[in-house]
């Protein structure tokens, strides 16, 4: 009992162990509340919800209104524990902590420790990501995991497509490291 | 009650993730540098996991499935091409 406590208080698990996790998850989902797992869709439904209140002619167009539910939606209620789980992860592990700039080595050795850095390239790069994942369909959970799970061709075609770029562009910002 | 449930399957689904280490830098951008594969380990095997549950749970007749993402081979490889070069920049 003892070893499992202390297993269960490491800062990571075995990849595997978490990914057991997330499948019993997204068996449920299916199960009690006829949903998938999703991340990327919520922030769309959220800034739907605002642009229409603020400006209605704007966003009264076929996404909002056909494709995207706009409000608080189930994915809405999800991501919210998402952020809640997280915080508890991290607090079982004791190494919950606010924090302006990472402290992660790799990014500071190769972008830089400026905190600048860090967020122009979170702000920027988070719309390169969401906007593909709205055309795409879905992000890596919602539609690679959720979408491969019930395997969907969808799903494997963006899984390559992701790592394709991916690599591309690690490969580009790494250079001679990679 | 419904959003009961989405509270605590995204406290669960956050869990999994931030013992996973997916909310680190590091494990997303070495995924692309096959210097850690941790993000295909977690991935494939939560994938593995449902597959198998949610079938199986079919074939009793306990569940139906929900609308599938939808293909559009064109959207879904630009969606995601575009997709990857923010997820290998910011890491998230």
């Amino acid at each position: 009992m003892n070893r499992l406590n202390k297993g269960f208080r490491n800062e990571l698990w075995s990849p595997y162990a978490a990914g057991v996790l997330l499948g019993v998850v997204g068996v449920l989902a299916v199960w009690l509340a006829d949903s998938l797992l999703g991340a990327s869709g919520a922030f769309e439904s959220l800034a739907g919800m605002i642009g229409k209140a603020l400006a209605p002619q704007a966003f009264n167009i076929m996404y909002f209104n056909f494709i995207m539910p706009t409000g608080i939606t189930w994915a809405v209620v999800l991501l919210l524990g998402v952020m809640v789980g997280g915080a508890l992860g991290a607090l079982s592990s004791r190494t919950w902590k606010l924090r302006l700039n990472t402290d992660d080595k790799q990014w500071k050795a190769i972008i830089g420790p400026q905190l600048w850095k860090r967020w122009l390239i979170a702000f920027f790069g988070a719309i390169i990501l969401e906007y593909g994942a709205g055309i795409a369909g879905g992000c890596t959970s919602g539609l690679a995991i959720s979408g491969g799970m019930l395997l969907a061709p969808a799903a494997f075609l963006f899984i390559a497509a992701m790592f394709a770029s991916g690599i591309l562009t690690t490969l580009l910002v790494y250079r001679r490291n990679w | 009650m419904n959003y009961v449930i989405a509270l605590f399957l995204g406290a669960c689904f956050g869990f999994s993730l931030n013992k996973a280490g997916l909310t680190r830098y590091n494990k997303i951008v070495n995924v692309f540098r096959f210097t850690d594969l941790a993000v295909l380990k977690f991935m494939l095997t939560a994938m593995v996991v449902s597959m198998a549950g949610l079938y199986t749970l079919r074939g009793l007749g306990l569940i139906q499935f929900p609308t599938v993402p939808s293909t559009y081979i064109v959207g879904n490889m630009i969606g995601g091409l575009i997709f990857g070069i923010g997820m290998a920049l910011t890491g998230y």
